[in-house]
């Protein structure tokens, strides 16, 4: 055996850092670090298969929280930005006190410099900022010049990037002020590695994330406006399309705040609402999550269809707080890092605590001779910062050729600033062997105006390769959990429960925003919709596969019927002339359900599914997702293979069958609020039209043998074994009207579906002291009592003797009166829930 | 000279609005040659409140919302403005073009500093290789500035044909650039790009010509609609306005509502409204001297 001091800790026998860099576990020597010692002993007690093992679960954890968050932009965009590493990184409290104390002092100052640039502006006036670095800058929004009482914090939240160089020294990388991102990550790592290390965790006494959380909230709840004792609290998201949507939501129900896009809120007389159904809700605080340049479409003429119009009118008249302030992003670009030792003396007299990488922005002459000679060794960036948006202009700069490049710099120097490379310190990676990689750390901080408070903790990320760190919060490779190791016992802080104070018990009311609940609505049309769609293409493939049935003549042509009124197919097949002249429909069934460029196909609808259930899927349970994740999932065609009759058969069987899942889960598992009433609101009406869509294609005309199609119409409407217990054989008219129309037992007849749209309507809120009944109430009860109403033996009789009036009558009234209740909701309820745009202008002349 | 102006939006929806905001720069900017003597916003529906206020560039913005469904817009701005000739500036007395940029750059009195906001790319003013190339002919070695500018003037307006069809109000300056026509707001664009180009200072002006030209005198293009031309920064001598578009320096013939970097900075009405379907809008301007005598004209020393 080795007599090496590693030889003990058997996880980090064979771990070596590269030459010439810092590595933050172990010494140049060899020997550990003494603050990762207790760590590495308490690792080493658990031994490596045990950890092996508990990484395992926790993936588990992360892949099931992935599934609930994840981003979606785009199928193929990767869910998670980055993997978690076990192993975490540790600092000790000593040194973090002294980086917070750097990360404090530059917080303070680039809030100094936001007051200024957007108040006075002495900082320019003076000379002691260049003008152009502010003339120049298109994060310089001019419409939030003004807005706020002087003194007023204007940078409530701020992360910095920070890296460590090969002398043990850290540098700032980059700050960041808009809106910074990753805490949410910071915030997952933490349960995660925690509970994966439950014991380790514990022994090495690591400092919590929590007082950061209860400061930030402290913080938000101080920027109401009235200071309510409980004020309404929106975090504002981009929205599902948006890569920051995971932690949004995340934070969101960490915090407890409402997750809110520009679309769910209203300024009504300076006063930002929250629309929900039961009417406008006063919005005490916005937690800001959008760019500041999309926030008011008035003001800046945005039309990424988000933030609220005439929120900057609202902020200026002080109806509501909002953090971080508009326009905080103006300093978190390269251009001003080049400028802060110095303001850091002009404005508060000191040096900074640590240093920012050295910076030059081209826009004046001395920065871009440095630049242009210097080409080599440093990294050219856009000066100005466009969150989110440049990283190609990044990826472009990275690839050109140096004197590409000094041209590109030269034709417009205002617009490029450069770095010099940091040889960043490495940690090690778990795998099979531990790995080397390069860290990035981000630090947290928060202030209600009085003090900055910075998050015990941190988000690690690392990359195998060196240059150049992309520090957009969503690239890099990997990422770990950020232990301060205390000197002392940890206080047990937590966000998750408040033990011992007594708890205000609440049910779910109106407060659903209007869009929520519109898309709830139209995720039970699609859902059902679809299931209907599946129905029919499955009873039709069943048909006209080999096992041919005696009466697969007769029932064939009215299912195509009813597939071509659904938009499935085209119109063509559905005329029995025409269909000798369209390709076989054998062959083009299958293939015609997965036509990207049918919007009404199955495929199609189940697009729309995925897409609504994304959307409200922090309103969902965990296994709802699931079924809709998994349907999306499931019903894809096989790649490079033809799709046959018996491929529909057997996926449409398997559709059918998650679809009963759906109904189940959200009969057992949904709560019944407004969300469900509108769900099953949708469902109902959908419901109802696909039964009246397939009375009226199987049964006017009456079909000359009118037997099997009987018997359609009963497999379609999923009651073919009720009809059976109840006639045997025995196929009239009559009977199979009565069990899919007028049967209100039946869950899937036309009466029950009436019942439950009379039930669900009467629970939307509405005025209970009116004496009227609502236009919605009044049309599903017509709709109740018209099928209530019908006299179906009579109908039957007269229908067979081939007079069809009472039935089209009946059907053709139904038909019209269904989009009139779904309209009458609409817009009763969500018709502020449309999307909002700009009024078109003409030029002058 | 006195004028009454009457300036008409109007817009009427396909389907019905429940909400509109509404930003509007209507009101005529006070000048030291210019007076508001009387400004009327009429807007129908009826807003539940108008808030008057300035922007960063000190003109007056007004602000209204409607939250009652409508299916039209109409908003009339009347003012009656009176306006005195600036003092005369010769052009060949204004300092050499290259002497105000390099003050621009380095010069921090208020004035200078106020001015150099105005030489940066702006979002609709974004400048090309080719524009530079265009410029200097206009600007050879120590001319006088404003020279430089009445010959530029004259050039665009000679290059370019006006053409009310061929472009909108997002149309790129250089492909108006490109294509050689456009109306008034692209010319204005394009001629302030061009200054900017070679490091002066030139800002966008929003305004309206009076309709029915003096006895004798062309009716000038662009005097039915509201207008726009530019103003270029000359040190001692202060802003001078020129519009391209009709070859002249601006007069009192041309009422100043306001300005900024360009025109997403003083755009007459901008709105946002939730749904609505298609919307059609129209305008009507009508500049006059007014029916009554004249008040008496304010001096400028």
């Amino acid at each position: 055996m080795s007599t090496s001091p590693l030889s003990v800790h058997g996880l980090i026998q064979s771990y070596t850092p590269p030459d010439g860099v810092y590595d933050e576990f172990i010494t140049g020597t060899g020997i550990p670090r003494p603050h990762t010692q207790s760590f590495l002993d308490a690792i080493n007690g658990i031994g490596r298969d045990e950890f092996a093992r508990r990484w395992l679960q926790a993936q588990r954890t992360v892949q099931a929280n992935d599934f609930a968050f994840g981003g979606y932009a785009t199928p193929d965009d990767k869910l998670r930005p980055w993997e978690l590493d076990p192993i975490p990184l540790m600092i000790s409290a000593a040194e973090w006190e002294s980086v917070s104390a750097a990360l404090k002092q530059r917080a303070k100052l680039l809030n100094l410099v936001l007051q200024d640039l957007y108040g006075e502006q002495t900082l320019v006036t003076q000379g002691l900022l260049p003008a152009e670095l502010l003339y120049a800058h298109p994060g310089f929004l001019r419409p939030y010049h003004g807005l706020r009482y002087p003194n007023q914090c204007l940078l409530n939240f701020y992360a910095a990037d920070l890296a460590r160089s090969p002398n043990g020294e850290w540098w700032i990388l980059a700050d960041r002020t808009e809106s910074p991102s990753g805490l949410g990550y910071a915030l997952e790592n933490r349960i995660v590695v925690s509970r994966m290390l439950p014991d380790v965790f514990h022994s090495c006494q690591v400092e919590r994330l929590a007082p950061y959380f209860i400061a930030a909230q402290a913080t938000l709840r101080g920027l109401a406006p009235e200071h309510p004792e409980n004020p309404r609290v929106v975090l504002l998201s981009e929205g599902p399309k948006s890569l920051n949507y995971f932690e949004d939501s995340y934070l969101a129900r960490y915090l407890e705040y409402t997750l809110v896009e520009g679309g769910d809120l209203a300024v009504r007389n300076n006063q930002v609402m929250l629309k929900t159904l039961g009417g406008l809700l006063p919005v005490d605080v916005i937690l800001r999550r959008q760019n500041s340049k999309e926030c008011d479409p008035l003001e800046l003429g945005s039309t990424a269809g988000l933030g609220v119009a005439g929120l900057r009118q609202a902020a200026r008249t002080g109806t509501v707080g909002i953090a971080n302030a508009l326009g905080s992003g103006l300093v978190e670009s390269v251009a001003f890092m080049a400028f802060m030792p110095r303001l850091c003396q002009l404005l508060l007299g000191e040096e900074l605590l640590i240093p920012g990488v050295a910076s030059w922005w081209c826009g004046q002459p001395a920065g871009l001779a440095h630049v242009l000679k210097n080409l080599e060794n440093l990294i050219v960036q856009p000066a100005f910062r466009n969150r989110g948006k440049d990283g190609p202009t990044r990826e472009k700069l990275a690839t050109m050729k140096p004197d590409e490049l000094a041209a590109t710099i030269k034709a417009n120097p205002l617009q490029f600033a450069a770095q010099e490379k940091v040889k960043r310190s490495t940690v090690p990676i778990w795998s099979r062997n531990l790995q080397p990689a390069y860290l990035a750390l981000r630090g947290y901080l928060v202030t209600d105006g009085n003090e900055y408070t910075v998050m015990q903790g941190a988000l690690a990320r690392t990359s195998s390769a060196l240059d150049p760190l992309e520090l957009s919060v969503r690239k890099g490779e990997g990422s770990k959990d950020v232990w301060i190791l205390s000197d002392g016992p940890v206080e047990m802080v937590t966000l998750l429960e408040e033990p011992g104070r007594p708890i205000k018990l609440r049910r779910s009311g109106a407060e659903l925003p209007s869009r929520t609940a519109d898309n709830f609505f139209w995720l039970g049309r699609q859902m059902e919709r679809a299931e209907a769609s599946a129905r029919l293409l499955r009873s039709a493939a069943s048909r006209l596969s080999g096992e041919t049935r005696s009466t697969s003549d007769l029932e064939v042509p009215v299912l195509l019927r009813c597939l071509a009124d659904q938009g499935q197919i085209e119109p063509g097949y559905a005329i029995n002339k025409m269909r000798g002249q369209l390709p076989a429909i054998e062959h083009d069934l299958p293939m015609s359900v997965f036509d990207p460029s049918q919007p009404a196909c199955l495929r199609s609808i189940l697009d729309e599914v995925y897409r609504l259930g994304s959307i409200v899927r922090d309103r969902i349970s965990l296994d709802t997702w699931r079924i809709i994740h998994g349907i999306d999932e499931d019903f894809r065609p096989a790649p490079h293979r033809t799709m046959t009759l018996s491929d529909l058969l057997s996926m449409t069987d398997g559709l059918i069958t998650s679809f009963a899942a759906f109904a189940g889960v959200i009969v057992e598992s949904m709560v019944r609020t407004q969300a469900f009433h509108f769900l099953e609101l949708g469902r109902r009406i959908e419901r109802s039209l696909q039964i009246i869509s397939l009375v009226k294609n199987c049964f006017i005309p009456m079909p000359e043998f009118p037997g099997p199609v009987l018997g359609t119409v009963l497999e379609v409407a999923d009651s073919l074994m009720t009809y059976r217990s109840r006639y045997l054989a025995n196929r009239q008219l009559a009977a199979v009207l009565d069990l899919v129309l007028t049967d209100e037992t039946n869950p899937r007849a036309l009466a029950f579906q009436y019942v439950q749209l009379v039930r669900h309507v009467e629970k939307l809120p509405r005025d209970r002291s009116s004496p009227d009944y609502a236009p919605e109430q009044r049309l599903a009860m017509t709709l109740l009592h018209s099928v209530r109403l019908m006299d179906i033996q009579s109908v039957a009789e007269t229908h067979g003797l081939g007079d069809y009036t009472a039935l089209e009558r009946l059907t053709t009234e139904w038909e019209s009166q269904l989009p009139k209740l779904a309209e009458a909701i609409s817009h009763r309820y969500l018709v502020h829930a449309a999307p909002s745009h700009q009024l078109a202008d003409l030029s002058p002349q | 000279m006195n004028y009454s102006v009457s300036h008409t939006t109007k817009y009427s929806y396909s389907e019905a609005v429940p909400v509109c905001h509404n930003l509007v720069h209507l009101a005529p900017r006070a000048l030291p040659n210019q007076v508001c003597e009387e400004f009327r916003l009429l807007i129908h529906p009826e807003p539940f409140a108008v808030t008057y206020a300035k922007d960063y560039f000190g003109n007056d913005v007004s602000f209204f919302a409607i939250s009652q469904t409508h299916l039209g817009l109409t908003v009339t701005a009347n003012s009656r403005v009176a306006g005195a000739p600036m003092p005369e500036v010769v052009p060949s007395s204004t300092v050499p073009w290259e002497q105000m940029a390099g003050q621009l750059r380095t010069a921090r009195a208020p004035d200078v500093l106020d001015a150099y906001q105005y030489v940066f790319d702006s979002t609709s003013v974004k400048r090309f290789a080719a524009l530079q190339d265009y410029v200097k002919p206009s600007f050879p070695d120590r001319r006088p500035i404003l020279e430089g500018v009445i010959d530029l003037t004259a050039r665009i307006h000679s290059d370019f044909k006006y053409d009310p069809r061929a472009t909108t109000v997002h149309t790129p300056i250089e492909e108006v650039f490109e294509q050689r026509h456009g109306v008034c707001q692209d010319f204005a664009h394009l001629q302030i790009g061009c200054l900017r180009s070679i490091g002066l200072a030139a800002r966008y002006v929003s305004g309206y010509l009076r309709t029915e030209p003096p006895p004798g005198k062309p009716r000038l293009v662009g005097s039915d609609a509201s207008h726009a031309w530019l103003a270029v920064y000359c040190g001692p001598a202060g802003w001078i306005g020129v519009d391209p578009t009709n070859n002249v320096l601006a007069s009192t013939d041309h009422i100043t509502v306001g300005w900024g970097r360009d025109y997403n900075d003083v755009c007459p009405i901008q709105g946002v409204i939730i749904g609505g379907g298609e919307h059609r809008m129209t305008v009507e301007v009508d500049v006059a001297p007014p029916e009554t005598p004249p008040e008496p004209v304010p001096t400028v020393n």
